[in-house]
């Protein structure tokens, strides 16, 4: 269905090829996944699939592409709309009506079908992916999840045989995109659709895989089995490293294939204790007390109480709606409570202005984005810096040192770079330089892993670690149930605007079938959440 | 959110013009005040049964038109120095705010920020029931493409706004503080630079679903040609009725350029090949929307025999501030009660 013979794609400009001799096959009806680093060109792969490289972007490609037998080049992004449908990262931006119902019908009235014909495609498109029920709802009420569905069922309507989505559920939450991961099996399942996905977060996708297609940032592509190209590939989920670290052969790509291994094994391990670590906390408090409040009339928190510490990395976790980010917005004092009181260190913040709140606070939003204007990346560190008159030119002092920070961040090299010309991962941390250069006392991150390949999440955690043991109080509102069991000192769970657990991760976590991460699925009562702590017990023993 | 009563888009859109027409057109305050009431309870109906559309306007409609009419005022009290009514006298010495503040000039203030406030409430009604879709779908098929472009601008208001509070909010985490124009900069370019990639992206899953802004086939010289001679007669009809006085003439020719000008659309429309799903149908209720604001225009605009249209114009400076009075172009102004009428009397009758 699909066939990549030596195809190479440079960018207009660009001095090196994003994509470089690319060979690769893809059978009719497989689910086929697409991984690799940022930056490797898993997009441009993805675009070329429908003529969007080069027809879009403009550039030099060369090789051969046969998708459907058609060559996309020639046959153009509008030509290939019958034959390959096209998700992109966020529904919002791809929707051009503002009703469900009149989204879908847009591909149809282009493609100027008959009345009667399109009726009777529509129907059938809102089934598919159950929206039958929201087909007169105006898309900014949707949820995210739902808004990928209806983004779906917009590229599937005129019945390409292909559907490709790039990173469709970067953008949600679990729940949501596991909404959208069934949506997805099911057309492949039932209809004998060929789906290219390309995702970061290989642990929801796996157990559907027909074909993992792995595009490394330099070197050959590798395609074939998801067991054998895992094998070869050092990226994959806790169940992956584990069962690599174990032997286990065929590697498990679901919890219940696991399971068969774990059982097998010699079960004295069952009870070993994990040794707690005794933290040393730092002078910092932050003291949030009975806080009340949210967006107008609608009371969002309802008296939130809690202590983040100096040391210590609390993870902040609960559905969509549970006010986890209304909570972090309070706190930095970007909504104001209704009733209650934050103190820093026992001096009361509440009220005061963002700014001031914000040189002690660092916040980092869910789109770092919007904090990066300048030409360079050193730039940026100056702007906050003046903003706070810590400047060395206003007669300021840094608190501290803006290269050294660059270099800690990895970022050193990039210094004169333009920022929104870095990797999303990249564009993070220069993001958090331009928060951190005021030395601020408590940091807080909202969805902070949201986009980032595995090399990116662990680059970060290591950076928060460091932190943590330099005296930060870090708090990190996330979905990321792998993140929280790798970094977190201290699991909170809020529902409904208030706190229903909170406590240490293997108590919060462990028995939770909501939050549990992988390990503890495979071993549960044991207090085991990562791959370390598995692997540390059996050394022990 | 109840949406009780469908009218057609383009019964909405003759009820707008003939809005916009008879609040461009009038000063008198009787009239004026009875088109704005009428604009105004249709507005009233339209927030409580409509919810808030993709193009709905960023200010509150009565704030805006109370902000207006005060400006308005104040303006033309403060710079228009004629009337017999005098107030108080502000010294001749200060440029341009100097002399006599009259009762006349702080009215016909008033009456122009009223018109205007009317138009942006009429606006406010339109772009509140009448849908995205239902826009483009008015478009001429030959125009397809450019109304496509234009309901995204309209859609890209409110994401502008959600992007702009997000930019404000980030920047002031850093510690950003508006204290100049330079200060717009960390806002501005977030912004735009936001915009521009999300104009990109949409670009792109536009053309993958196979969106072309330019027809397979181009477009044959004689309609472009047609439309041009359309344009050029409607033009010229127009200089005759109102240079020369030449009535029939004038007529008969704005008349043959817009069969022109409708034949070169016809024409052009066939080589853009276009399907509409669910095509909006007129209803009775939609109907008489439409006739009841072609009425308001008729009497109004057209030539009716027997009618005086002197009491249309109001200038308080030179006349008596009492305005005159005809019947009929009051009555005729009632024409943009129809929605708001038929609304009430269908929710009356759902309630029932």
């Amino acid at each position: 269905m699909i066939h990549f013979t030596n195809l190479s794609f440079t960018y207009p400009g660009a001095e090196q090829p994003a994509l470089d001799n690319v060979n690769l096959d893809v059978p009719a009806g497989d689910f086929a996944l697409l991984v690799g680093p940022s930056g490797a060109g898993k997009s441009t792969l993805l675009r070329c699939l429908n003529g969007l490289t080069p027809h879009f972007s403009g550039g030099l490609i060369t090789g051969e592409v046969r998708v459907a037998g058609l060559d996309p080049v020639a046959a153009s992004p509008a030509g290939m709309s019958t034959h390959v449908g096209f998700v992109f990262q966020d529904p919002e931006a791809q929707f051009v009506l503002d009703r469900v119902e009149d989204e879908i019908a847009f591909a149809l009235e282009n493609a100027a079908m008959a009345p009667q014909e399109m009726r009777i495609r529509v129907e059938e498109t809102l089934d598919l992916l159950d929206l039958a029920h929201l087909r007169d709802r105006p898309l900014t009420d949707l949820s995210g999840g739902e808004k990928q569905r209806v983004a779906i069922a917009a590229a599937l309507a005129l019945r390409p045989p292909i559907l490709v989505l790039d990173e469709p559920t970067s953008q949600l939450d679990p729940k949501s995109a596991e909404d959208v991961l069934t949506a997805l099996v099911r057309l492949n399942a039932d209809l004998g659709l060929t789906i290219v996905l390309a995702e970061h977060r290989l642990e929801r996708v796996l157990p559907f895989v027909d074909t993992l297609l792995y595009l490394p940032a330099q070197g050959a592509v590798l395609s074939g089995d998801p067991r054998d190209v895992l094998a070869q590939t050092a990226l994959g989920p806790p169940l992956i490293r584990l069962g690599k670290a174990k032997g286990w052969t065929p590697l498990p790509l679901t919890i219940k294939e696991g399971l068969r291994f774990v059982r097998a094994e010699e079960r004295s391990l069952g009870t070993a204790e994990t040794a707690v670590e005794e933290r040393s906390f730092g002078a910092t408090e932050l003291t949030v007390q009975n806080v009340e409040g949210g967006y107008g009339r609608n009371a969002v928190l309802k008296g939130v109480s809690l202590t983040l510490r100096g040391g210590e990395v609390t993870a902040l976790m609960g559905r969509n709606g549970a006010g986890k980010t209304t909570l972090l917005r309070s706190i930095a004092g970007l909504t104001r409570p209704a009733r209650g009181h934050i103190l820093l260190n026992g001096e009361e913040i509440t009220q005061k202005p963002v700014a001031e709140i914000c040189r002690r606070i660092g916040y980092l939003p869910q789109n770092p984005d919007n904090l990066l204007f300048a030409e360079t990346v050193g730039e940026e560190l100056d702007i906050t810096l003046r903003n706070h008159g810590l400047h060395p030119g206003q007669g300021g002092a840094p608190p501290v040192e803006p290269m050294a920070l660059l270099t800690r961040l990895g970022l050193a090299r990039k210094a004169d770079a333009y920022p929104r010309d870095l990797s999303i991962g990249e564009r993070q941390r220069a993001a958090l330089a331009a928060l951190l250069v005021t030395k601020p006392e408590v940091l807080l991150l909202d969805e902070p892993t949201r986009g980032l390949d595995y090399a990116a999440k662990d680059a970060l955690t290591a950076l928060l670690r460091g932190w943590r043991d330099e005296g930060l109080a870090i708090m990190v509102v996330t979905h990321d149930v792998e993140l929280a069991a790798q970094l977190a000192d201290r699991v909170i769970i809020m529902s409904q605007g208030e706190i229903i657990a909170d406590g240490p991760p293997a108590q919060v976590m462990g028995a939770s079938p909501l939050f549990a991460p992988q390990v503890a699925r495979l071993y549960p009562d044991t207090g085991w959440l990562t791959v370390e702590d598995v692997l540390g017990a059996e050394n022990q023993k | 959110m109840s949406e009780r009563l469908f009218i057609h888009p383009l019964a909405w859109l003759i009820w707008l013009l003939a809005a916009v027409a008879v609040l461009t057109v009038t000063r008198n305050p009787i009239y004026l005040g009875l088109t704005l009431l009428w604009v105004g309870l249709t507005y009233a109906i339209v927030k409580r049964f409509w919810r808030e559309s993709a193009g709905a306007p960023i200010f509150s409609p009565l704030a805006f038109a109370l902000f207006v009419i005060l400006v308005s005022t104040i303006f033309n009290g403060l710079t228009v120095h004629v009337g017999r009514l005098t107030l108080f006298t502000l010294p001749p010495s200060i440029p341009l705010l100097g002399g006599k503040v009259t009762g006349e000039a702080l009215l016909y203030g008033a009456l122009n920020g009223a018109a205007l406030a009317g138009l942006f409430v009429a606006f406010a009604v339109v772009s509140r029931v009448v849908g995205v879709r239902a826009l483009i779908r008015l478009a001429p098929r030959a125009y397809y493409a450019a109304a496509v472009v234009a309901s995204i601008a309209v859609t890209y208001v409110p994401a502008t706004r959600r992007h702009f509070e997000q930019v404000r909010e980030a920047q002031a985490i850093r510690g950003h503080a508006m204290t100049s124009t330079r200060s717009w900069l960390p806002l501005a370019l977030p912004l735009l630079i936001g915009g521009l990639e999300r104009a990109l992206q949409l670009a792109e899953a536009m053309m993958a679903r196979g969106f072309a802004g330019t027809p397979e086939e181009e477009t044959p010289l004689y309609p472009r040609l047609l439309a041009l001679a359309g344009l050029a007669a409607i033009l010229a009809g127009w200089l005759l009725r109102l240079v020369w006085q030449q009535a029939l003439p004038g007529g008969t020719l704005m008349l043959a350029g817009g069969v022109m000008l409708a034949i070169a659309l016809r024409e052009t429309g066939r080589r853009h090949p276009h399907t509409v799903y669910r095509p909006d149908a007129w209803t009775p209720t939609g109907l008489l929307v439409g006739l009841a604001a072609l009425l308001t225009l008729l009497l109004f605009f057209l030539p009716v025999p027997g009618l005086s249209r002197e009491s249309i114009y109001y200038y308080p400076y030179y006349q008596s501030l009492w305005p005159d009075f005809n019947l009929w172009l009051g009555l005729a102004t009632w024409g943009l009660l129809a929605p708001a009428a038929a609304l009430i009397f269908d929710v009356m009758r759902n309630e029932e």
